[in-house]
């Protein structure tokens, strides 16, 4: 919990691992220091112990006295200090804080013993073999560990003052250095919803550069949306209010159509065209709006349905109606065309395919259906000799409510949709293109081979 | 009145063409919007009803390059797009009257003839000149107070005339108000009705303008 909550600031990430590794690297350069300054000083003051034993040394080779002599303590630093000279096995000169006895059990050389007083001490011990002598000088070993102690602190404790003052300028420089993404956060909260033009770029930090694209590139996708939302509106509007005008205007004129009979059956039979027009409408909507609210449930389970037999059904459904604008509906399929789909959509995405062929193309003309199963794929491709469609139009096929206007027809745009729609459900690629056989419309799905 | 309506949807239009000829109203109709901007360019219509999604060019941009070229017939935009902004730009761009599909035929009436109404600077539906008082809602005439039973077209005429009170009408602008296309006027028809309605109304009512046309005179009620 207490992780999460610190990766939660970029001030933390970037403070506290800052932080913590001055704190190692100062620590790890005190203990470098101790045990360099350590060595050092052992070094320094054994020279020193040495010096003075030798130079007890000489000077007991030129002195002849017999009694024991002690030395005056002259500095409040000489009881850590100590030293014996014997001559011929004889004590004869010692600091006053020295014992009678030797002080190392060393004839000569470094020896770190303790002494009667209960204290450590470092003892050097010196022969002058010319007369006899025998030398030893002591020291405490703890003034040694004092000096090494204030050495240390005077590389720790400005440590101690450091580390809060690293911290507090830290902590400023992260935050100045975070303050564009403060300002960022600003300007975007205080934005209204529909407000979605580009955020300024150009003088970002270049780590803000692609945050700052990937959202004015959101941003760009979600205008696109609500764009195209709006227009949906705006197209559903017309097209549910056209139909309920029409059957409300064709009921008034019904109405008040005296006793004009032929008026008001003319009029009568309209509203009920209308009414009609207006349930294909819904449907089509309900249909879409299940396909995309749930383009995964049961309800679209792919199977193995047979496309030929679906194809085949529909287009005895739609032959009528062909037959009495004299248009000639032929189907050509080979025996097994087995696509991955459901036997209801695919009926859907058939039937509104012929429908539109049949409905924009003239009378008297042929619409050509042809189910083709090849390496795999199974390709259904319908052509009619209707009036086609632009490129820009092609390329628009498939929004919702989209049509070519001006061809006196009522479709709603809504089927091709629901074409795109159950298409995409089963994995089958939609093409469309100018038909060079029949000179319209040439409507291609194509269905993968199964893996 | 002779009215122009543009509208796409056949079923639509069949039914708004219907329900206007119902209340009075002479109708030509077509489907897209160059044969709008077309007919309302030359012909001589009281008002047009125009579709705002209408093929080959969108019924704002008929009514932009209408009113850009000084054409000031009144226009009643009629369309299912009932957002505000929508309603704001159709009326900035020249339509005198907005209406959201679906409309009351009879409501869709009305507002053609207040369009009318206000184009020729008349406050009221009711037309009177004198003792004669003209109703085109109820398409009813009075002569001091007594009911005068006309035909469509004596009606038809009598109420352009009457809407232009004080100018003088010319046989082919009286013509264009009273037929739709493809009505195959008798070259002496507007002297028949001026000749019927002269009869049972007023002699000296209607004006002969000699080579010019017809007139009919203002007068104060007594």
């Amino acid at each position: 919990m207490k992780q999460r909550h610190r990766l939660k600031s970029i001030q933390a990430r970037l403070l506290l691992p800052l932080l913590g590794l001055v704190t190692v690297i100062w620590l790890g350069a005190a203990m470098l220091t101790w045990i360099d300054v350590r060595e050092e000083l052992d070094d320094l003051l054994d020279g020193h112990l040495a010096q003075a034993a030798a130079m007890l040394v000489v000077q007991q080779v030129h002195t002849e006295d017999d009694d024991v002599a002690n030395a005056p303590s002259l500095h409040k630093y000489a009881t850590l200090v100590a030293f014996q000279v014997f001559h011929e096995g004889q004590l004869v000169m010692r600091s006053a804080n020295a014992g009678l006895l030797p002080m190392s059990p060393k004839a000569q050389g470094f020896a770190t013993v303790r002494l009667g007083d209960g204290e450590s001490w470092r003892v050097f011990a010196a022969r002058g073999m010319a007369r006899d002598v025998q030398v030893y000088v002591g020291e405490q070993t703890h003034s040694r560990n004092e000096i090494l102690w204030a050495i240390l602190n005077s590389a720790l404790l400005p440590l101690l003052f450091a580390l809060p003052l690293l911290a507090l300028g830290g902590w400023w420089a992260v935050r100045l250095g975070l303050a564009p993404l403060r300002q960022l956060s600003q300007v975007i909260g205080q934005r209204k919803p529909q407000a979605l033009k580009q955020l300024e770029s150009e003088h970002m930090p270049s780590e803000m550069k692609p945050i700052v694209e990937a959202l004015n590139a959101l941003f760009d996708r979600i205008e696109a949306m609500l764009a195209s939302e709006r227009r949906f509106t705006a197209d559903a509007a017309h097209e549910l209010r056209t139909p309920i005008a029409g059957i409300r205007a064709q009921a008034q004129v019904a109405m008040g159509a005296d006793e004009d009979t032929a008026q008001r059956l003319h009029a009568l039979q309209a509203t009920l065209a209308g009414c009609d027009r207006a349930t294909r409408l819904v449907e089509q909507l309900l249909t879409l709006a299940r396909l995309e609210a749930a383009p995964n449930t049961p309800h679209t389970e792919a199977l193995s349905i047979d496309l030929c037999q679906v194809t085949r059904r529909v287009a005895a459904d739609l032959a009528p109606a062909a037959l009495t604008r004299h248009q000639t509906l032929i189907l050509e399929a080979s025996n097994a065309c087995p696509v991955q789909g459901n036997d209801a959509l695919l009926g859907v995405l058939v039937r509104n395919l012929l429908d539109n062929a049949l409905r924009y193309s003239p009378d008297g003309t042929a619409i050509e259906v042809r189910i083709e199963h090849r390496q795999g794929h199974t390709v259904l491709t319908v052509e009619d000799a209707g009036p086609g469609m632009s490129e820009h139009d092609q390329a628009r096929l498939g929004e919702r409510f989209f049509r070519v206007l001006g061809q006196g027809q009522t479709g709603s745009g809504l089927g091709w949709s629901i074409v795109k729609r159950i298409a995409h459900v089963f994995d089958a690629r939609l093409e469309v293109s100018r038909s060079t056989r029949l000179g319209g419309l040439a409507v291609r799905v194509d269905w993968p081979a199964r893996p | 009145m002779r009215i122009l309506l543009a509208e796409d949807d056949a079923m639509l239009g069949d039914g708004l063409r219907a329900g206007l000829r119902q209340q009075g109203f002479v109708v030509d109709w077509v489907q897209d919007g160059a044969a709008a901007e077309r007919e309302l360019s030359g012909g001589d219509y009281a008002a047009a009803v125009l579709d705002l999604g209408l093929p080959l060019k969108d019924g704002l941009d008929v009514l932009q390059s209408l009113r850009a070229r000084k054409i000031n017939t009144p226009i009643l935009v009629l369309t299912a797009r009932d957002a505000v902004p929508d309603r704001i730009k159709g009326l900035d761009l020249g339509a005198d009257d907005y209406v959201v599909k679906p409309v009351d035929l009879h409501e869709l009436g009305a507002r053609l003839r207040s369009l009318v109404r206000r184009v020729h600077g008349q406050l009221q539906d009711i037309l009177s000149c004198g003792d004669l008082v003209l109703d085109p809602a109820g398409r009813r005439v009075n002569l001091k107070g007594e009911s005068v039973l006309l035909s469509t077209r004596e009606f038809d005429l009598l109420h352009v005339l009457m809407l232009n009170a004080g100018r003088v009408l010319s046989r082919e602008q009286l013509e264009q108000q009273l037929y739709s296309w493809g009505y195959e006027v008798e070259s002496n028809a507007i002297e028949v009705h001026i000749h019927h309605l002269r009869r049972k109304l007023e002699a000296d009512l209607i004006q002969t303008v000699r080579g010019v046309g017809y007139t009919l005179l203002r007068r104060e009620a007594t």
